[in-house]
């Protein structure tokens, strides 16, 4: 599984949304198989990156490189295939279709079903076997049957996530993934998190500081548009740069 | 539990097949049955209509309902599958090759095709408000050329044809409606299983996923665009269907058949009957289809009745008779149906005196105006009067106005027995 180059890495990284430039030149290595963060403040650009990367934006300039493939400008759904899936800060998924419905659609295409119109669905062994793990994983199956619409905040959250590693991309991006969630919820999507990231590579948004020095083996701190540091959790603590534009703020 | 939920998965749906297939078995024997008990020529001919409106209808639930994409030009692939059919058969007749007659919706299927690959293309680039402003621009080109290529179109008169004179298997000439009846049955069942089994595969189920969020759908790997066309292009295919049918049924095709009333019949009956579900679109070709055969021959305004029903059905019902049967069907299980009934009745009561109050309000300005060389002399509901006189009119109004506030009443108390219901059903199946 170890490739020669990283898993992600961003060169000179720049976006702009008419004269405001949002992503200012950012240059960011993510090693293979490695737990990585992004912190910063409010309105630094984290989530403007991860659309970035995810192909959701068009970047200015600069390069995103897949395994070492320019993936810049793509669309997202060629970028998914190529083995990178992302969350969304905001909940995400298919309000109408079951539980059930939402992680089956997320594991189709990586199982190679694609367009397929000849096959009859509830017959895909491996979709079926995919999803039940998928929903027992985040703990919903016993509500496959209801409607995502419908479902709480917290669960949503966890069919989130569920959709984004239903379709065993090797990268995920998880955008605040423990956003407005209890402290007991929200340790239980870090052990989730922990779980679903073994022997794949990690990249997420986070603002608890607890949840970001429990999970990360690096992290980068994006200030302004900008990567003012990245580095292990202990020596980004000690860096007086990132004391001073952000953890001393707080 | 996971254990034992896991192990229902393992085996559910399967192994069953009264249930998986029973609803089906029941339709083919309906279908099979029904001229049996309704054998008058208006029956079959009605009959006949309804299943080329079910195709129809299904065919654009699999845009709207199916995939979120509303077409203002549904028409155009039933219009050219059916013009298609007729010079087929027409070719056929005169060269006289052994191709029997049940064969021909085949052409429509592959006209419909041909042309929703073509019209697709440029259509499913876009979404949403844009995708239906194409839709109408095609709809506009294509009638808009049915007057210009008159040899193909036949102009205002149409191109006629004569199922009969083609090859005869069995002894069957096609010439009885019956006869045209049982094929349109067949093909109706026929495309109605394939466009359920549609439903049930990867790709059925990735269009339902683009219709909730299109945006998600993408990034779990699928090019929306993609799949908006690989459905506009079978609705096409299953269009020219209904369109073959139809052409076999009248035995002529014309302008108006590819038409903007045409485009927007197909959205009033499934929207009628619900667009959430297979079932609704069917519901709604059936109840359309009969009520245009029945009230054309009541009242020369039908189109406005129809405008009304619609408009009523979007405002109180957007889920269609079908949603509104669905709702009713927790009750059922719970056996707390007998609870809601009696308050049902309560509300339709008042509700037809106010729809009897309105229409014949309608009638009688359409006397005054539309029939004005003939007099003010009408009959409404078998009762003869004058419509230029106060107290019609004094009647009218108030059936309408005490009929609507009652009906209101009636239905605020509906819905609070209903809600109450529901919540002893929910109650005993949490028990359970």
């Amino acid at each position: 599984m170890t490739s020669p180059s990283p898993a992600l890495e961003l060169a000179g990284l720049r976006k702009s949304f008419g004269k405001t430039e949002i992503i200012r030149g950012v240059d960011l290595t993510v090693r293979s198989g490695e737990r990585h963060a992004v912190i910063g403040p409010n309105g630094a650009g984290k989530s403007t990156l991860f659309h970035l990367i995810s192909g959701r934006y068009r970047p200015s300039a600069g390069a995103i490189r897949l395994h070492g493939e320019d993936i810049a400008g793509m669309a997202p759904q060629l970028i998914n295939r190529r083995g990178l899936s992302r969350s969304f800060q905001v909940t995400n998924i298919f309000p109408r279709l079951t539980v059930w419905e939402n992680v089956r659609c997320a594991t189709l295409w990586a199982l190679g079903y694609k367009y397929s119109f000849w096959r009859n669905v509830e017959r895909l062994a491996d979709a079926r076997r995919r999803t039940e793990e998928i929903l027992a994983e985040i703990n919903l199956l016993d509500r496959r049957r209801t409607p995502a619409g419908v479902l709480t905040y917290a669960e949503q959250r966890a069919l989130e996530i569920g959709l984004t590693i239903a379709g065993d991309a090797d990268i995920l991006l998880f955008d605040e993934p423990t956003a407005g969630m209890s402290r007991i919820e929200t340790e239980r999507v870090v052990s989730l998190i922990r779980k679903v990231s073994e022997k794949r590579t990690l990249l997420m948004i986070e603002h608890d500081m607890g949840v970001v020095f429990d999970l990360a083996d690096r992290i980068s701190v994006l200030v302004y548009g900008e990567i003012i540091a990245s580095d292990a959790p202990e020596c980004i603590k000690a860096n007086a740069a990132v004391q001073q534009a952000y953890l001393g703020a707080a | 539990m996971s254990a034992a939920g896991a192990l229902e998965l393992a085996s559910g749906r399967r192994g069953r097949p009264l249930a998986t297939y029973g609803a089906w078995l029941a339709a083919a024997v309906a279908l099979g049955l029904l001229p049996r008990l309704f054998s008058s020529g208006f029956a079959l001919t009605t009959m006949s209509l309804m299943g080329v409106m079910i195709v129809f209808t299904l065919s654009y639930n699999m845009l709207l309902g199916q995939t979120g994409l509303l077409s203002f030009g549904h028409a155009v692939f039933f219009g050219l599958g059916g013009f298609f059919t007729v010079h087929m058969m027409n070719v056929v007749e005169g060269d006289g090759a052994p191709l029997p007659l049940f064969l021909f919706p085949l052409v429509g299927a592959a006209a419909g095709l041909v042309f929703g690959v073509i019209f697709g293309a440029v259509s499913t680039r876009r979404a949403g408000t844009a995708f239906a402003m194409i839709t109408l621009g095609i709809a506009e080109l294509v009638s808009s050329s049915a007057l210009i290529l008159r040899r193909f179109f036949g102009g205002e008169a149409g191109v006629t044809t004569d199922r009969t004179g083609l090859v005869h298997l069995f002894g069957v000439t096609f010439g009885p409606q019956i006869q045209v009846y049982y094929l349109i049955a067949s093909w109706c069942f026929v495309s109605a299983a394939a466009m359920y089994a549609l439903t049930r595969t990867p790709f059925g189920r990735i269009c339902n996923a683009v219709r909730d969020n299109p945006e998600r759908a993408r990034f779990i790997g699928y090019n929306t665009q993609t799949v908006r066309f690989i459905a506009f292009s079978l609705a096409g295919l299953f269009a020219g269907v209904a369109g073959g049918l139809a052409a076999i049924n009248f035995e002529i095709m014309n302008s108006a058949q590819l038409g903007a009333a045409q485009s927007g019949a197909v959205i009033l009956m499934a929207y009628i009957g619900g667009v959430g579900g297979f079932v609704g679109p069917i519901i709604g070709a059936i109840l359309v289809t009969y009520l245009q055969a029945t009230l054309s021959d009541l009242t020369d305004v039908w189109q406005l009745y129809f405008g009304l029903l619609f408009i009523g059905m979007v405002m109180f019902a957007p889920e269609g008779v079908a949603g509104l049967l669905a709702r009713q069907q927790p009750l059922l299980q719970a056996r707390q149906l007998h609870r809601v009934v009696p308050f049902y009745l309560l509300a339709l009561l008042p509700g037809l005196a106010a729809a009897a109050g309105l229409s014949m309000m309608i009638e009688m300005t359409n006397q005054l105006t539309g029939h004005a060389p003939d007099g003010p002399a009408m009959v409404f509901l078998y009762a003869p009067f004058n419509a230029n006189a106060v107290l019609p009119w004094l009647i009218a109004v108030v059936l309408f106005l005490a009929g609507t506030w009652l009906f209101l009443r009636a239905a605020r108390l509906a819905s609070a027995a209903y809600d109450e219901a529901l919540a002893t059903a929910r109650m005993r199946k949490s028990a359970l």
